[in-house]
Order: C-alpha cells, then structure tokens, then sequence
C-alpha cells in the first residue's frame, strides 16, 4: 500500500513538473510524458486493481492539467495498463531494453488513442496535424527519460540494499494477477 | 454461467471500465465550460507551486546573470567589483521591472482602445501535453473570473477562459485544436473560422474567390459574442487554391508569440 501511495505522489510531483517545470526548458513535441512512464511501469509492477485506480487518478490528474476535458487520459491510461498487463504476461518484462522498448510502444499507442479518442469523439480532426508528426520525438524524448529515471531507480535499490534488478518487477512476479 | 464470468472476468472488468471512461468522456464534452470538483481541487492544489516556481525561475535568472557577470569581473579590483556587482544588481532589477513596466503598458494601451474593462493575470502554466494548448494563469473566481471570458495580450488574442478554480484559471490558447473562432481578414473584410493548428492558425471555410494575400491580417469578427470585433489574430502566412471546391486553404501565424507569455488580460466586462 506505501508503494502505492509513494506511485500516486510520484505522479502528482510529475503532473506539476510536466505543467510547470518542463516547458521552460521543451518545446512542446520534445517535451516527455513522464507521467506515461509511471504508468508503464506501474503496469508492471502493481497488482492489477492497484494498477488500475493509480492510472484513472493520474489519468484524471492529467486531465486536469493538460487538454481541454476531463475523461480523455482516464481512457487512455486505462487501455495502457490493461494492454501492458497482456503484453506483460508474453513477455520478459525483466530486461531493461524490452522496457524502453514498452515505452516506445506505449508512447506511440497513447499518440494513436489519443488521436482516435479527439477524431471520433471530440470531432476535432486538426488535431491529428499537431499530433502524429511529433510522434517521432515523443518515442525518442521518452524513451530517454525513461532511460534516465530507470536508471536512477537501479542506483537507488542499490543504496537501500533491495529488490535488486528492475525495480518492482520481482514484486510482480509475486503478486502478478491478483 | 458463473464459471463463464470467472472465465473472461479480466475482459468483462476491461470492456466496462473502458465504457464507464468513455461515457465519462463524453460527458464532459458536452460540459466543456464547466469545471468539476476534481479539477478545481487539482487547479487550486498547483497554483502554488506554479506560481512557487515562476518566483524561482526569476530569481535563478537574475542570480545566474550575476554569476556570469561576476566571472567577469574578477580580473578587477575587489572594491570595484562589489560595486560594480551592487550596481549591476540594481540595474537589473530596474531593467527587469522597466521591461515589465513596457509589457504592461503596451498591455493598458491595447485594453484602452478596447474600451472595456480587463483584469491582468500573470501566466504561471503551461499545458502538459505536446497536442493541447493551454496556459494557467494566477487569477480565478476569486477575481471575479468565469468560464468563457477572453484573454488578450498586447500582441493580440490569446485564447479564452475554460476552468475556474479560486486563484487560477486555465485558458484555451486560439492555437488549440479544439479551439474555433469566427475571424475576418481586415483589408477585404473576407469571412471565416480561425482553427488552431498548434503553432498556427487555419482559417476555415473561406470562399475560394475572396481576395486574401499573404501578409494581410486577420481579426476576430466580434460574432459570438466573447471576443470584441477587431481584435488582431494572425497575420496571413500561405494561401492555396485547389483546382476545383468551393474554399481556399489560409494559414496565418498568430501575432501573440505564446514561447513568451508572461503577463495578459481578461477581458472582463460589455463594451462601455
């Protein structure tokens, strides 16, 4: 449960840093959704129903600070988890590389729902110019976030001395499913 | 049966949660304007550490200026360089609040000629998200602010207010996708609808045998009602006809340049 609780503060912290913080330093196609990255990892490392409440109260967050309605990334962030805990059960989520590689997917996935969700429901099509061209910098921009906050995590398990490799992921491995 | 709904439980949880946000989702597009508890709390709750933010990158600017100039200066004399550094300090600061005085004449000066009354707000947010754009600003319903209300800056228009929390509102930039306003071009007085494309404008539905030219400016036409007549909006950047359909394909640059939105104004009250 502190895990929990310690994912939601991590992202409400992302939240603020993504509205404030980041775009004094990105433009906005080379600015990281880190808050996209807590959910990949958090669908591989909480049992599903935790899962699922932290990605609709992020989602909900970020619909609060980002776009023009509150639902659009409560949907979305939805998906992700449920499509990353299907995919998680095929795959050796254990190797670091395949993670970037989930995150590269989960940004293109987020940009294609995204699209889908404005397009079909919002009716608001130009919004498709703004978004796919950037997809390309999105993938790269977050996966080198990515690469960065990960490795933090591994330098931090190291310092408390536990669940060495990923972190969480091993936790999963318990806890998977339930 | 129930061993059919232990069977697929994970898929049946799936489709109705995805339901319940889409419904969810649905919903609140009908109510753009209005804003929900959660998102008044999330506004309220960043306000100030947005605001708390803003404050520390002014001062890690002015400090980073003076460590720059104090490299500088240690080939001269310590006295000199204390005084020098005081000095440059003051200067700065004076600089500072004369560009900001400049900013917010321009900004007066613009509201004058509107002739309606206009409260200024200082842009302490931006959005999250690369597609959307969106600004938050330091003043709410505690200033008297609601839903709807438009938002200039000495360049132009910048957008309108769509979310109200006590001290913070966020703003839908022109250049928002979702964001659609009636416009005119000023020398022709050519009619058409102003779309947001992220960093320009498109201007929709302007009839394929109306003289438009690159360079000419487009204005809000005061249809609608939220923004008055004549406001500047972009100025005229490309202009494609297609062999056959009834309208031209415009696009303009807009003249507030939203990278540097640091003060603007709401437009508050009628034409006076």
């Amino acid at each position: 449960m502190k895990g929990f609780f310690l994912f939601l503060f991590t992202g409400i912290v992302f939240a603020l840093l993504q509205s404030s913080v980041l775009p004094l330093f990105f433009s906005p196609n080379w600015r990281p959704n880190l808050i996209l990255i807590l959910i990949l990892y958090l669908g591989l490392s909480e049992n599903l129903p935790r899962a699922i409440i932290a990605s609709l109260l992020l989602g909900a967050i970020q619909d609060s600070l980002c776009g023009p309605n509150l639902g659009l990334y409560i949907s979305v962030y939805l998906v992700i988890i449920l499509a990353t805990r299907v995919l998680s059960d095929q795959l050796n989520v254990e190797s670091p590389p395949l993670l970037l590689l989930l995150i590269a997917g989960g940004t293109l996935l987020q940009n294609l729902l995204i699209g889908f969700y404005l397009t079909v429901f919002a009716a608001t099509a130009p919004v498709l110019q703004i978004l796919f061209p950037a997809i390309p910098q999105q993938i790269m921009t977050n996966v080198f976030f990515a690469t960065i906050l990960l490795f933090l995590l591994l330098r931090f398990q190291r310092l408390f001395g536990y669940r060495s490799g990923l972190a969480g992921l091993i936790y999963q491995s318990k806890h998977h499913g339930t | 049966m129930r061993e059919l709904l232990r069977r697929y439980q994970f898929l049946l949880l799936a489709i109705i949660l995805l339901l319940i946000t889409v419904i969810l989702y649905s919903y609140n597009l009908r109510h753009k304007t209005a804003t929900t508890f959660f998102e008044r709390a999330i506004l309220t709750f960043a306000a100030p550490f947005q605001v708390g933010v803003d404050g520390i990158v002014d001062n890690v600017t002015d400090v980073w200026g003076n460590y720059l100039w104090l490299v500088d200066a240690q080939k001269r004399n310590l006295e000199l360089e204390q005084e020098n550094l005081e000095l440059h300090s003051q200067l700065q600061q004076v600089e500072e609040i004369s560009l900001q005085n400049e900013r917010l004449r321009k900004l007066l000066a613009f509201v004058d000629d509107l002739d309606r009354p206009a409260l200024p707000a200082q842009v302490i947010g931006e959005d999250g998200s690369n597609w959307a754009r969106t600004i938050i600003i330091d003043k709410g319903t505690r200033a008297g602010l609601y839903s709807g209300l438009a938002v200039v800056s000495a360049q132009g228009v910048v957008g309108r207010i769509m979310k109200t929390a006590p001290d913070s509102s966020r703003v839908l930039l022109i250049t928002d996708a979702s964001s659609a306003l009636a416009a005119l071009i000023q020398r022709t007085r050519t009619r058409g609808v102003a779309r947001g494309l992220g960093a320009k404008l498109s201007i929709e539905y302007a009839l394929r045998d109306s003289d438009i030219q690159i360079g000419d400016l487009l204005v809000t036409s005061g249809m609608g009602g939220v923004f008055p007549k004549g406001l500047p909006l972009g100025l005229v950047e490309s202009v494609e006809k297609d062999q056959y359909g009834l309208f031209q394909q415009v696009t303009a640059t807009p003249t507030t340049d939203f990278s540097h939105l640091e003060e603007v104004m709401v437009i508050v009250g009628e034409d006076q």
